[in-house]
């Protein structure tokens, strides 16, 4: 029997089973594969959109009125102690106040606005007047310069004013003799210093006086080191901008929370989809696993479910329009028709707003209030009210109720 | 204003006027076509890719089937690029009574249409995923085929013969003197410019939109009534070969593999408007109900995308008697010398897309006969370009030309194994195509992921190599997710959802291609 079982292995399944770890507990984290942190940015998000641009995200939490909202269960300092809790257990990854949104280039040179951001893309921030050099690699085909450097360049920052930017190419060598190499293997390939230093000498000769330099986010996948190096070698500062998935600056936050969780005991199960669970009445006793050909049980006194919603595949809408999760076959907060609409550009599709109702505790209830087990808890994208990649919400809403699950479970929370 | 000078404007650049124009320019007329919008935009774009062989047709409408028959073999000898031979059922599921069978068998061989009846274990040995309580299968020569590459080889056929083809043409007046027909105006909707094309003669090929197109030339009052019908496209071949309902033509009765979808069609509901075809929650339930009928398990499948096409039904009281020496089963021809005493005109509507090439000889015939000259029609002899070496279209033809060109080419479509290289290519001949223009010639986002990955990468090539500004470009991109979005909508549901909402978290989320600047006008074409 042990202490939790925590499903997912997202940013709010790693958190939870760390969180609970570190102070005693025995966790299990059971995962149907790799988790979603790969398929970001990168970057921690708490409050990007409302719809408005917001500038002081924790601000917004505390305005929020919609009590169907994640955020609705917490402060805005409560938000800020569960990004300060990530940033505390990787060290000297993000930079940034969980108080203050800062605006990033995206990879068609749109302006991002998001909390906590990797050290390697804190140079990108956009300020008025800033000059940027965009270099593309011409083997990489998710990174265009030129659509980046103009998309900022014709952009009105929000607080007034306007930056410069310019694009080049350099034939960078990801792997010899492939014209179309991915973004992984690019980072693979800066891994190595020779290769750092060539692409080095490739970018140097188009440097120009005050520019800041921006790269796809591919500057190295294991070697810490990879951005710093180029950075010190051009001589100039160096950001980094995630391209779509997979992305790199995911995969290493992925790779140090993993490691974290299993250096704080937490036994990482990958490949085990949960397909079953046993109850006492309203408490669970444990869940059970797809395993290699069998079926395994897993006991457990308190359990988290923190799957993510649709892209994960938890939430599932079938050909008859109907919505439910996979999981627990738990009851859905949102789950009327119509639930899609034709307008792509305009209101959020209320199917994405589908997900498990919680309490302050983060226990799902259901749609009396009461919970569906007394013991099973909900954290990240499962949660119901909130489209997320709209509001750049996703990082934020996942940290603070998975900080606020294992509080539950360590018998902490207010 | 530009001008220019033809003996014969075509209007329309579906299958229809696409053949019409390769006719007459290769009997010698010089000639232009115009479409609003881009070749084979309407109709001739939205079915469901079957080539009929005749069979569907032995026993509601015997003439058809012959017609469909013997083009179903003129169309494998000169569009073979367009065409998968793949030879298809006709099955006769558990609720279909096998009695039809006997109809079915005696029609094809009244009408001339090769079938064959096949054993249960036969049928299900060539496609296991039919419905195994099945009750007879008889195998046929249909196909599968691609209306794009159709028209478009049609159209390369008649540029050959110095036709020209102007694509978002619009025309808006059909002029006149006397009582014959003098010139035809457009506007270039690329450009905003007024083109003059003169002319003595005009067919007009524009099918569900014939009405408002013979309008132009003040005919009023015909009345091309759109009968609209659903197709879904299901992620990969759940059928090898095209698989009919045993059955009278009726609602979903048959499931097309195409490229490497199938797709199942479709439904006839009276549209009021061919510009605004609804697809309703309705008709994807019928349409998932009958592909459970034909392949169980077929709501569990993964529906991609959906589409509505109007057919063109004619419905004209003023049509002379003698017309109907022109009409075949399914197509009418309204010569309006005689219904509106405007000489040099026609007005095309019905037919099929498996006997383009009849209809259009017919309307030309029509024309020269009232012309008084005499030109024989040569589209059944001649191969159309791009099918010189009567290859076959193969659902494995780009896997094994990506093994020659994997190392040196970047592939920009992963779910169709579409190369940067074959899209420079054609924006290169189509410079000022929209991603959806090269969408339907290439296949570009049309794969489970529905742009998921590959839409920005064609606008960053497209914007990197000076093809597009940077306002185009956002536009672009803009467009042709919101178009994306049309066909995915209503058929919405398992294993599609989990992909929006990842390609939503690529667009939106990491992106934020919603917050770019926004254009003052969204661009449209």
């Amino acid at each position: 029997m042990r202490d939790a079982v925590v499903i997912g292995a997202g940013f709010s399944g790693l958190v939870t089973a760390i969180r609970l770890a570190k102070a005693g507990r025995t966790v299990t984290l059971l995962t149907k594969g790799i988790g979603g942190i790969q398929l970001g940015q990168g970057t921690i998000d708490i409050f990007g959109y409302n719809p408005d641009r917001v500038t002081d995200p924790l601000a917004a939490v505390d305005a929020i009125t919609d009590g169907g909202h994640p955020y609705a269960h917490f402060s805005g300092t409560e938000v800020a102690a569960a990004v300060r809790y990530l940033a505390e257990l990787l060290p000297d990854v993000f930079v940034g106040d969980p108080a203050r949104n800062v605006l990033l280039p995206t990879a068609v040179g749109a302006l991002r606005p998001t909390a906590l951001v990797p050290t390697s893309m804190a140079a990108g921030e956009v300020t008025d007047g800033k000059k940027y050099l965009i270099v593309g690699l011409a083997r990489l085909k998710d990174f265009y310069p030129g659509l980046v450097a103009e998309n900022l360049g014709r952009t009105p920052l929000p607080g007034g004013g306007s930056v410069t930017a310019r694009a080049v190419t350099v034939d960078f060598v990801a792997r010899e003799g492939e014209a179309d190499s991915t973004g992984l293997n690019h980072a693979r390939a800066l891994d190595d210093p020779d290769n750092r230093r060539k692409l080095v000498a490739l970018v140097k000769p188009h440097l120009a006086e005050g520019e800041v330099v921006g790269l796809p986010a591919v500057l190295g996948i294991h070697d810490t080191a990879a951005w710093t190096d180029i950075q010190t070698q051009l001589g100039v500062p160096v950001f980094e901008i995630p391209l779509p998935p997979p992305g790199v600056p995911g995969m290493r936050i992925n790779e140090a929370l993993t490691r974290l969780a299993k250096d704080a005991g937490v036994r990482v199960i990958v490949g085990n989809r949960v397909v079953d669970h046993a109850a006492d009445g309203t408490t669970l006793t444990g869940v059970v696993v797809n395993s290699a050909g069998s079926k395994t049980g897993h006991a457990a006194k308190a359990v988290v479910i923190a799957t993510g919603g649709f892209e994960s595949g938890n939430l599932h809408m079938d050909s008859y329009g109907t919505v439910t999760e996979k999981t627990f076959g738990l009851p859905l907060a949102n789950a009327e028709a119509p639930l899609v609409h034709g307008d792509y550009w305009g209101a959020d599709q209320p199917l994405f707003k589908v997900g498990v109702a919680v309490d302050d505790a983060m226990r799902v209830v259901g749609s009396d209030g009461a919970p569906v087990f007394g013991n099973l808890y909900a954290a990240g994208g499962i949660l119901a009210g909130a489209t997320r990649w709209r509001e750049k919400s996703g990082e934020g809403i996942a940290l603070a109720s998975a900080v606020r699950a294992a509080d539950s479970i360590l018998g902490e929370a207010r | 204003m530009r001008k220019l000078e033809a003996d014969v404007v075509v209007i329309g650049g579906g299958s229809t006027g696409a053949g019409v124009v390769r006719d007459v320019a290769m009997r010698g007329f010089k000639a232009v076509l115009v479409d609003r919008v881009d070749l084979a935009q309407g109709t001739s774009g939205r079915f469901h890719g079957l080539l009929h062989s005749g069979g569907r047709y032995v026993v509601s409408d015997p003439h058809s089937a012959t017609e469909c028959a013997e083009e179903n073999e003129i169309l494998k000898r000169i569009q073979a690029d367009a065409i998968e031979p793949t030879g298809g059922y006709f099955v006769a599921t558990p609720t279909d009574d096998p009695e039809y069978g006997d109809r079915f068998k005696t029609g094809a061989e009244a009408t001339g249409v090769p079938v064959n009846e096949v054993s249960i274990a036969e049928l299900l040995r060539r496609e296991p995923r039919v419905n195994p309580k099945a009750t007879r299968a008889f195998e046929t020569l249909d196909g599968s085929v691609d209306g794009w590459q159709l028209v478009w080889g049609a159209a390369h056929s008649a540029e050959q013969y110095g036709a020209k083809i102007l694509t978002y043409h619009r025309v808006t007046k059909i002029e006149r003197q006397g009582d014959t027909v003098s010139a035809v105006i457009c506007t270039d909707d690329k450009t905003g410019e007024t083109v003059q094309i003169g002319c003595s003669f005009v067919l007009n090929c524009a099918a569900a939109w014939g009405g408002q197109v013979a309008a132009m030339a003040d005919c009023h009052g015909v009345e091309v009534v759109p009968g609209a019908g659903i197709m879904i496209a299901m992620n990969h071949r759940l059928v090898n070969t095209p698989v009919n309902r045993l059955t009278y033509p009726a609602d979903g009765d048959i499931i097309v593999p195409v490229h490497t979808v199938s797709i199942i069609g479709t439904t006839d509901q009276k549209a009021e408007d061919p510009d605004r075809l609804q697809i309703s929650y309705e008709e994807v339930q019928q349409m998932m109900d009958c592909g459970e009928q034909l392949v169980p398990g077929f709501r569990q499948s993964r529906a991609l995308h959906a589409w509505a096409g109007a057919r063109p039904l004619v419905k004209d009281s003023r049509v002379s008697a003698t017309d109907t020496r022109h009409m075949s089963r399914g197509m009418s021809i309204i010569d309006h010398s005689e219904r509106d005493g405007l000489k040099g005109l026609l007005t095309i509507a019905g037919g099929k897309l498996t006997t383009y090439r009849l209809m259009a000889k017919k309307v030309v015939d029509a024309m020269c006969e009232q012309l008084g000259e005499q030109r024989e029609c040569r589209t059944a002899d001649e191969v159309v370009p791009g099918s010189e070496k009567h290859t076959f279209y193969s659902v494995s033809h780009r896997l094994h030309d990506r093994e020659e060109d994997r190392l040196s080419e970047q592939i920009l479509c992963e779910c169709e194994l579409l190369t940067k290289k074959m899209f420079t290519d054609l924006q290169d001949e189509q410079p000022l195509a929209t991603f959806d223009d090269l969408r339907r010639q290439l296949r570009l986002g049309m794969g489970p992921c529905q742009g998921g990955f590959c839409s920005v990468r064609a606008t960053g090539v497209s914007h990197d190599r000076g093809k597009i500004d940077i306002e185009r470009a956002t536009g672009l991109l803009r467009l042709f997710l919101r178009n994306r979005w049309i066909g995915l909508w209503p058929i919405l549901n398992g294993d599609q959802v989990r992909q929006t909402a990842l390609d939503d978290w690529i667009f939106e989320g990491t992106l934020d291609i919603g917050h770019l600047p926004q254009p003052a006008e969204e661009v449209l074409r």
